[in-house]
C-alpha cells in the first residue's frame, strides 16, 4: 500500500487550552517519511502537550490532526496507534507485573497486528521457522522492517534481550526507558514520538541512545520526532528542528538555521550556543 | 401550586441538601487529599447517629451536647482507622490507580464491619427519638424546629470547614497538598500528620451529619449506604477537591430531589439522583462549577 | 511449552471436579446437594466477576443487580418458554443492561465505576418495584412452572463449569491481555492500540451475562420472589469478597474461596449472621493490606516476607526507643551543663 495520501502526520493550527492557560498556540507542522526531527524549547513551552495532541491522548481545543491525509482529530488514542503513530512518555510507563518480553509483545498483539513483517503465513509459523533457524523463503513485506518481526528481535534492537524474562518493575529506570521505546516499536509505527528519552543519562549512554534513534530511522524506516533537553546532542543528530516557546512555534529549519535565528537565541539558546559552533 | 408551597418545597430540599453537603465535604476531603474513596463513609454517619441516639435515650444527654462529642469520638476513630488500614497502602501500592482500588476495597471491608457491628449491638429495628419537634411559623409557612436547626447547623459546619481551609495555615497546607502532593512536601508540609488528621476530620464531619440526622429522622443500620452514594454524586456535581462546589452541589441536589419527588413519586428519588449524576458525568465530567477543559 | 502444560493441568482439574460434582447427588444427602448448589452458584459468580474485574481493576459492585434481573426474567419467562431459553434470556437481558450502563460510565476511572455500580442495585430495585406497582399492580411474583431439582442442579453446575472454562480461555486470549493491560496502565494500553472502551464494555457485559444466567437459574428455588429478595445486595457483596480474598487475578482462587465461604455461610450465617459478615469485612481488609493477590497467591516466599516485615517493624520500634533514650540523655546533659 503506497503512502501518497499526504504527510505521515500533520498538525494544522493546533491549539490546546486548559481553562485560561494556552499550552499549545496555533502550531502547524507536518512530518514526512524518513525524517529525523527534533523539538526543543524551554520548560513549559508546550512540547509534551503537543505530543499529547499528536498521539490522541489529548483532544485539541482547535485545529486538526491528519495522518496520511486521514482526519484523526478527536479520535481516541488507540486509533492513532493503529494508524502507525507511536509514542513514549516522559516518565517510563511500562506494565510492571509483566516481563520485558511480554511488555514488548503487548504492542505486537494490538496495534502491531495491523502491519505484519511477513508477507503471508500465520504468525506462529513464522515464529517457528524463526526459532528453528531455517531460511525465510517468503518475500518480506516492504515498509515494515524485518527487525520488528517478534519481541525477541525488538529486544535485540534496544539491547535488552538478556533481560527478556525479568519483570519490568525489577529493571533500572534507564532500562525501563529503553523498554518503552521497544514497546512503541512493537506497534510497528510509521512515526515514533520520543519524549525526553535522554533525561538523566550519562554521556556514553547518551551516545548509545542517539545511535539507537538513528538506527530506528535508518534501518527500521520509521520517522522519529524527538523532544529533548540535551540540546547539543540532539542538534548533532537531527536534520530538522522545531523550536517551541510559550506554546508557539518560533522556528522550523535545519540545526544551522535554528541556532542563528535571533528569536530562538533570545528565548532559549543564548549566545554560548552559537559560539560553541553547534551545527 | 401556591408560592408558600413552592418555598416550603425548596426549603425542605435545602435542608436535606445541607446534610448532603456536610457528608460530601467529608468525603471530598478524603478523596481530594488522599485519594481514598471511603465507601464506608455513610456507615460512620450511621454510627454517629446511633451514638447520639444511645446517648440521648440511655444517658439523657441533649443531642446538642452529642454534636462535639460524636465529632470527637469519630475523629479519634478516623485517626486510628487511617493508621491501621490506609497508611500501609500508601507504602505498598505501585501506582495511584492501584492505591485507589485497594483503598476502595479496604473501605468496602470497613463497611461490612461497621454496619454489622451496629446491627449486632443495637439490632436491626428502626430507632428514633423526639427532639424539638414543635413547628415554627414563618408567616403562613411552617417548619419543624428541629429541621431548621439541622439546616442551620449543617450550613454552619460546612462554612466552618471552608473557612478553616481558606484562612488558616493548616487549611492552606491541606489545599497545597491537594494540588501538588510532592511540591507541598518539598516545602515542609507534613503528610504524615496531615493525612490522619484530615481523615479523622472527614469522618468526624460525617458523624456530625449523622448526629443531626438522628434529630429529625429514624435511624437504622442500613441508612448509611444511600448517603455514601449521594455524597459521591455531590462531589461529582461540584468537582473534585472543590469545597465550595461540594457545598453548592449538595444544596442543589437536595432541591432537585425535593422538586423531583414532589412532581413524580418519592420512590423515584434514587433514579433522579442517578439521572443527574450520569448527565453531569456525560456532559460536564469535571463538575458543574469548574471551567471546561477537554481530555480524550 | 510451559503454557501448554498449564492449560492441560487446568482442564484436567476442571474435568475432575465436574465429574465429582455430577456424581454428588446420587450418593449424598439432599442437604449436601443443596450446599453444593450454593457452592456452584458462587463459583460461577465469583469466577466470572474476577474475569473482568480482577484483570482490569474495574471493581463492579453490581452483581446483585444482574442477578435480580436474571431472576425476574425467568420468573416472567418460564410460563412462555422452555427452561434453557429462560436462563439464556436472563443472561441476555442482564448483558443488555450492562451494555447500557457501561456506555454511560465505563469511560471513567475505576473508582467512579465502582461507586456507581454500588448504587445500581438499589436503583434497579427501586425502578422495578415502582414499575411492578404502577404497571403490573403486584408486589412480587409467584413461580408456578418450576423444573425439577436435578435440572436446576445441572444447570448451575454447567454455568460454573462454563465460567471457569471461559476464564481459562480469556486469560490465554488477546481479550484477556487487553484487560490485563487496562488494569496495569489503561492509558498506556490505549496508546499501544487497545480499544479500551469496547474491551471494557464487552468484559462488563460478560460478567453481567453470567450473573443474569445464575440469577435466572436460582430464582426457581424460591416459589415467590419480590424485589428485596432477589435484589439482595449481599449476594453481590459476597461475590466480590470471595473473588478478592481468593485472588481476583487468578483462576482457581475464586473457586477455592467460593467453596470455603459457601460452607462457612451455610453454617454460620443462620446463627450469627452479623459476626460472619464482620469477619468477612476484617478478612477482606487484612487481605488487601497484606495479601493483595488473594489467598491463591500465597507462596512460601509470602510467609518469609511476612516474617521479615514483622522483624523489621520490631527492629524499627526498638530503634525508636533507643533514639528516645539518646535524646533524653542529651537533654539531661544540656541541663546539667546549664546549671
Amino acid at each position: 500500500m503506497s503512502d501518497v495520501a499526504g504527510p505521515l502526520l500533520e498538525a494544522r493550527h493546533v491549539t490546546v487550552r486548559f481553562g485560561g492557560l494556552i499550552a499549545v498556540d496555533d502550531i502547524s507542522a507536518s512530518f514526512g517519511a524518513g525524517e529525523l526531527v527534533g523539538i526543543i524549547g524551554p520548560n513549559g513551552a508546550g512540547k509534551t502537550t503537543f505530543f499529547n495532541a499528536l498521539s490522541g491522548v489529548m483532544v485539541p481545543t482547535a485545529g486538526r490532526l491528519l495522518a496520511r491525509g486521514r482526519d484523526l482529530t478527536g479520535a481516541r488514542p488507540h486509533r492513532y496507534a493503529r494508524h502507525g503513530i507511536a509514542r513514549t512518555f516522559q516518565t517510563p510507563r511500562v506494565f510492571a507485573e509483566m516481563t520485558l518480553a511480554e511488555n514488548v509483545r503487548f504492542g505486537l498483539r494490538f496495534a502491531g497486528r495491523r502491519r505484519r513483517a511477513e508477507t503471508w503465513g500465520p504468525a506462529w509459523l513464522a515464529a517457528w521457522i524463526d526459532r528453528v533457524g531455517a531460511p525465510w523463503p517468503w518475500r518480506r513485506r516492504p515498509g515494515v522492517s524485518w527487525l520488528l518481526r517478534n519481541e525477541l528481535s525488538i529486544l535485540n534492537v534496544i539491547g535488552l534481550a538478556h533481560l527478556a524474562d525479568m519483570p519490568a518493575a525489577a529493571v533500572t529506570p534507564s532500562q525501563q526507558r529503553l523498554l518503552e521505546i521497544g514497546m512503541a516499536l512493537a506497534t510497528r509505527p510509521r512515526i515514533l514520538l520520543l519524549d525526553e528519552v535522554a533525561a538523566g543519562l550519562t554521556e556514553s549512554e547518551l551516545q548509545d541512545m542517539a545511535q539507537l534513534i538513528r538506527r530506528v530511522r535508518d534501518e527500521l524506516d520509521i520517522t522519529v520526532v524527538w523532544i529533548e533537553h540535551a540540546v547539543t546532542t540532539l542538534l548533532r543528530h537531527v536534520e530538522r528542528v522545531l523550536v517551541l516557546h510559550q506554546g508557539r512555534m518560533i522556528a522550523d529549519g535545519t540545526p544551522a538555521e535554528v541556532v542563528r535565528n535571533a528569536e530562538v537565541i533570545e528565548a532559549y539558546l543564548g549566545d554560548e550556543m552559537v559560539e560553541e559552533g553547534v551545527a | 401550586m401556591s408560592a408558600t408551597a413552592w418555598i416550603e418545597l425548596i426549603a425542605s430540599g435545602l435542608i436535606t441538601g445541607g446534610i448532603y453537603a456536610l457528608v460530601a465535604l467529608g468525603l471530598n476531603l478524603q478523596y481530594g487529599l488522599m485519594r481514598i474513596l471511603n465507601i464506608a463513609h455513610g456507615e460512620f454517619l450511621m454510627l454517629g447517629a446511633y451514638l447520639t441516639w444511645a446517648a440521648t435515650t440511655l444517658l439523657g444527654l441533649s443531642p446538642l451536647v452529642m454534636l462535639p462529642l460524636s465529632f470527637g469520638v469519630m475523629f479519634g476513630v478516623g485517626v486510628v482507622v487511617h493508621r491501621l488500614c490506609f497508611k500501609r497502602l500508601t507504602e505498598t501500592s505501585l501506582t495511584l490507580d492501584i492505591f485507589e482500588a485497594r483503598g476502595l476495597m479496604v473501605s468496602f471491608g470497613l463497611m461490612f464491619l461497621v454496619q454489622n457491628l451496629v446491627s449486632m449491638v443495637w439490632g436491626g429495628d428502626l430507632r428514633g427519638y423526639d427532639y424539638l419537634t414543635d413547628p415554627v411559623h414563618f408567616g403562613s409557612m411552617q417548619f419543624a424546629a428541629n429541621k431548621l436547626l439541622v439546616f442551620a447547623l449543617a450550613l454552619l459546619f460546612s462554612a466552618g470547614l471552608i473557612a478553616l481551609l481558606k484562612f488558616t495555615l493548616l487549611g492552606k497546607g491541606v489545599r497545597a497538598l491537594m494540588q501538588s502532593p510532592t511540591g507541598a512536601q518539598l516545602v515542609g508540609i507534613d503528610t504524615k500528620r496531615l493525612h490522619p488528621l484530615m481523615f479523622g476530620i472527614g469522618l468526624g464531619l460525617s458523624a456530625l451529619a449523622g448526629c443531626l440526622l438522628s434529630m429529625t429522622y429514624t435511624i437504622a443500620p442500613a441508612m448509611g449506604e444511600p448517603y455514601t452514594v449521594t455524597a459521591l454524586i455531590v462531589i461529582t456535581l461540584g468537582g473534585f477537591g472543590s469545597m465550595g462546589g461540594a457545598l453548592a452541589g449538595g444544596l442543589l441536589l437536595g432541591v432537585v430531589e425535593a422538586l423531583g419527588m414532589h412532581f413524580t413519586s418519592p420512590s423515584l428519588k434514587m433514579l433522579l439522583s442517578y439521572g443527574v449524576f450520569i448527565a453531569v458525568l456525560l456532559l460536564r465530567p469535571k463538575g458543574l462549577f469548574t471551567r471546561k477543559t477537554r481530555d480524550a | 511449552m510451559p503454557e501448554r502444560k498449564v492449560l492441560w493441568r487446568d482442564l484436567l482439574v476442571l474435568a475432575a471436579l465436574t465429574g465429582w460434582a455430577l456424581a454428588l447427588p446420587h450418593y449424598a444427602s439432599e442437604f449436601v446437594a443443596s450446599l453444593a448448589l450454593t457452592c456452584f452458584m458462587y463459583i460461577a459468580l465469583a469466577s466470572s466477576w474476577a474475569l473482568f474485574c480482577g484483570l482490569s481493576r474495574y471493581l463492579s459492585l453490581a452483581t446483585s443487580a444482574f442477578f435480580g434481573i436474571g431472576a425476574y426474567t425467568s420468573a416472567l419467562a418460564l410460563e412462555h418458554m422452555p427452561w434453557l431459553h429462560a436462563v439464556a434470556l436472563g443472561a441476555l437481558l442482564a448483558a443488555a443492561v450492562a451494555l447500557l450502563m457501561g456506555a454511560a460510565v465505563l469511560h471513567l476511572r475505576g473508582t467512579y465505576f465502582a461507586v456507581l455500580t454500588f448504587g445500581m442495585t438499589e436503583l434497579i430495585r427501586h425502578a422495578l418495584s415502582y414499575f411492578e406497582k404502577q404497571v403490573s399492580g403486584t408486589v412480587g411474583r409467584v413461580l408456578t412452572i418450576v423444573p425439577e431439582r436435578n435440572t436446576v442442579y445441572l444447570t448451575v453446575l454447567a454455568l460454573a463449569v462454563l465460567a471457569l472454562a471461559t476464564s481459562i480461555a480469556v486469560r490465554r486470549s488477546r481479550f484477556g491481555l487487553a484487560l490485563a493491560g487496562i488494569g496495569s496502565d489503561e492509558q498506556r494500553a490505549q496508546t499501544l492500540g487497545v480499544g479500551t472502551r469496547s474491551v471494557k464494555t464487552a468484559g462488563f457485559a460478560l460478567t453481567a451475562a453470567f450473573a443474569g444466567a445464575v440469577g435466572a437459574a436460582m430464582a426457581v428455588r424460591w416459589t415467590y420472589i419480590d424485589p428485596p429478595t432477589v435484589f439482595n445486595p449481599f449476594i453481590g457483596f459476597q461475590t466480590v469478597l470471595i473473588a478478592l480474598i481468593g485472588g481476583a487475578t487468578t483462576l482457581w482462587g475464586p473457586l477455592i474461596a467460593a467453596i470455603v465461604f459457601s460452607l462457612l455461610a451455610e453454617t454460620l450465617r443462620l446463627q450469627l449472621p452479623q459476626l460472619y459478615m464482620m469477619a468477612l469485612g476484617v478478612l477482606l481488609i487484612l487481605c488487601v493490606l497484606h495479601l493483595p493477590g488473594g489467598v491463591a497467591s500465597l507462596r512460601w516466599s509470602t510467609f518469609a516476607a511476612w516474617w521479615r516485615d514483622t522483624r523489621q517493624w520490631w527492629r524499627e520500634r526498638r530503634e525508636e526507643d533507643t533514639e528516645q533514650e539518646r535524646k533524653a540523655r542529651r537533654q539531661r546533659d544540656r541541663e546539667t551543663r546549664n546549671v
